[in-house]
């Protein structure tokens, strides 16, 4: 029999035994009054223990089940065990979502969650930087009331998600590829992506090939145009000279293109530079303030200040390459009867090359693109002052290869200065130089002093 | 997002639908001015054509919107917010098709500039500055309308003055660029036009962003001083 029953029976057969046995010696009454006082006594045992479980059922913090060693004690312990489980599991449940959600945050792509009436449930930082969304306070509004693209809008409406769709964000050069992933009940999941460097990178392989045909086939054009007019005309030798001069200078202009593709092609596909071969910079800089003197030809003053003491650790052939790239650059866009400063010093990172001319300047919308091969920002005067156009490509390449960064500051009409800034692990103090060397260095910066 | 809970959920999901609608006109505004200053950067005759298209859907969005309104204001007699919003949308919606307008407007100056010459327009930067801050300016105030954001919307107003600021510096460096060099006096007249454009969708986007404040706080701020726009808007 069901232990509870029992025991209830054996509690009342207990007081109906000792009833009798009141009944047996008091009388009847006295018996009666017994019995009907334990069963007083229990029932209100009961409703007390009833009264609180309900206590306990109703309270809001649902403390400690109440305990009994009684009757109840079997009830209470289950519902005891039954609560601690249950805790126990939406702990672990709790846990689940927060590692979940974590995940999700730590995810790089954009990722918001819709309801079925393209309202936002919930997403994460990503998708909050992507689309400028604050889900804490943006959760319930539909995604279209927020993310207002025409092409996003119908897209959503579409309910065709097979392809992705390119989006551009309304401020900046921010575009976006992102699809609708339908799952559950009607509820989809909107998946965005950052592909903007993946697309200027596609537009920059796209105009290289595009440009080295276009570099190469001008001059080429030209030397044919001249090649034929020697043929088929009867020239006189003087007019004979002018054209092959002409032609010249179209030929060693392919060839210097071809030269300035080889480069960047070494330096794309060599190992990394050295890290103990030590380049005298005092003595690269004067070197490349010689040459730079030549290539300007009295037309500016050329001005060298080697402030820093430090070598530099690495390829000496390509950061002379570097350099000279820099310096020819400022040569040839500053007019005549300007200034051109080669500057090595210190700085807080490491140390900086500057080289920094008064020449035309550059307006600031070319700036970032400066350094894709073949950009130009004015390109007959490019073409008409010797460069290839992929200069500063190999100036960028050489110095990434050494750590080292390259920053452009100019401002239109004023000048600009080009600064190449290289890390303290790239650099030793510098050798002691012969004494000749040294004379030199301190002539050169009491010239600058006085000057 | 219901403002309150009306005992019939189609009243709430009715106005949900106009202010949905709204936005989505917002968004083809936005894109159509974007795409007008595309066009103006890079002188491309598809985005010209393709400004002038829209600006047919721009206004198919207004006679539409204000149809939905006057249905709502009849069958449902809105009052308080609901009313507020509804007579705010009419204005907003004005706002936004004169927007389209502007984006026309630029579109045309731009084909003009380029066809009457070969070689493109000068390349004033401020232009597209000021531009890209019209534009920013307008897409907030669309997000503040969205969230009901009074302090948000606040920032926008204040906003314009730098515009019109801008707009004033444009004018006369391209007067000094006039009298420098009245060669290019038709192409600097054209310019004036675009910028004069600009200014005007920042001063559109300002009256949305007031609407939007007289929406969530009930008080009419326009042609008041800046710190009463600022105090209204959050308090």
């Amino acid at each position: 029999m069901e232990p509870l029953v029992l025991r209830t029976l054996l509690v009342l057969l207990a007081a109906a035994t000792a009833s009798l046995a009141v009944s047996a010696l008091l009388g009847a009454g006295s018996g009666w009054a017994v019995f009907a006082c334990v069963v007083v006594v229990l029932l209100s045992h009961h409703l007390r223990q009833l009264r609180a479980l309900r206590a306990w059922l109703q309270g809001a913090d649902r403390g400690a089940v109440p305990e009994d060693d009684g009757l109840w004690g079997d009830v209470f312990e289950a519902l005891y065990r039954r609560e601690r489980d249950a805790a126990q599991r939406e702990q672990e449940l709790a846990l689940t979502l927060t590692r979940f959600r974590e995940t999700v945050q730590a995810f790089p792509d954009g990722v918001v969650v819709l309801d079925a009436a393209n309202q936002i449930v919930w997403g994460n930082v990503a998708a909050e930087r992507h689309f400028d969304l604050d889900f804490s306070t943006d959760a319930g509004h539909p995604i279209a009331n927020l993310v207002r693209q025409p092409d996003f809008v119908s897209y959503l409406a579409s309910g065709d998600y097979a392809r992705r769709l390119r989006l551009r964000l309304p401020r900046g050069e921010t575009t976006l590829s992102v699809t609708l992933i339908p799952f559950g009940e009607s509820q989809k999941l909107l998946h965005s992506r950052d592909v903007t460097q993946a697309e200027r990178v596609e537009a920059v392989r796209r105009d290289f090939v595009a440009n080295v045909s276009h570099e190469l086939r001008t001059p080429l054009t030209v030397l044919v145009g001249f090649l034929e007019t020697v043929r088929e005309l009867k020239l006189d030798p003087s007019q004979r000279r002018d054209y092959i001069n002409l032609m010249e200078t179209q030929a060693l202009r392919m060839r210097r293109i071809v030269e300035d593709l080889l480069t960047l092609s070494a330096l794309e596909s060599a190992p990394p530079a050295p890290t103990d071969e030590r380049i005298v910079i005092s003595r690269l800089l004067e070197r490349m303030r010689a040459e730079t003197d030549v290539l300007s030809a009295g037309r500016h003053q050329v001005v060298l200040e080697v402030r820093g003491q430090f070598d530099l650790l690495g390829a000496e052939s390509e950061i002379a390459s570097a350099f000279s790239n820099l310096a020819s650059n400022a040569v040839r866009y500053t007019p005549k009867g300007g200034e051109v400063r080669l500057i090595w010093e210190a700085t807080e990172q490491g140390a900086a090359l500057t080289v920094a001319d008064t020449g035309i300047g550059i307006q600031p919308e070319h700036i970032p693109r400066l350094t894709e091969r073949f950009y130009r920002v004015d390109r007959s005067r490019s073409r008409e002052t010797g460069g290839t156009g992929l200069g500063l490509a190999i100036v960028k390449h050489a110095l990434t290869r050494h750590d080292a960064t390259l920053e452009i500051e100019s401002t239109p009409g004023a000048g600009s200065r080009f600064i190449a800034r290289f890390p303290a692990q790239r650099l030793v103090p510098a050798a002691p130089m012969p004494a000749t060397a040294v004379a030199d260095g301190d002539s050169q910066l009491m010239r600058n002093e006085a000057g | 997002m219901p403002q309150s809970e009306h005992l019939s959920k189609q009243y709430d999901q009715d106005l949900d639908a106009i202010r949905s609608r709204v936005l989505e006109m917002g968004g083809l505004v936005e894109s159509q001015i974007q795409t007008a200053l595309d066009a103006y950067a890079s002188g491309n005759a598809a985005l010209v054509d393709r400004v002038i298209e829209e600006d047919e859907r721009v206004n198919g969005f207004e006679v539409g919107i204000d149809d939905a309104c006057i249905h709502i204001v009849a069958r449902r007699q809105p009052a308080a917010v609901d009313l507020r919003m509804i007579m705010a949308i009419g204005k907003i919606v004005t706002d936004l098709e004169r927007m389209g307008d502007e984006a026309e407007k630029i579109a045309r100056m731009t084909r003009q500039l380029y066809e009457s010459n070969q070689m493109p327009p000068p390349k004033f930067v401020d232009v597209r500055h000021v531009a890209n801050v019209a534009l920013s300016m307008l897409h907030r105030a669309l997000d503040a309308f969205a969230r009901s954001d009074a302090a948000e919307a606040a920032r926008v107003v204040k906003e314009d003055a730098a515009i019109d600021a801008e707009f004033l510096a444009i004018l006369r460096q391209l007067i000094t660029f006039m009298m420098e060099e009245p060669r290019i006096i038709g192409r600097a007249i054209g310019v004036v036009w675009i910028a004069k454009a600009v200014e005007r969708i920042g001063d559109h986007a300002k009256n949305i962003a007031e609407q939007v404040i007289y929406i969530v706080k009930g008080a009419d701020v326009r042609h008041t001083d800046m710190a009463n726009v600022e105090r209204t808007a959050l308090g």
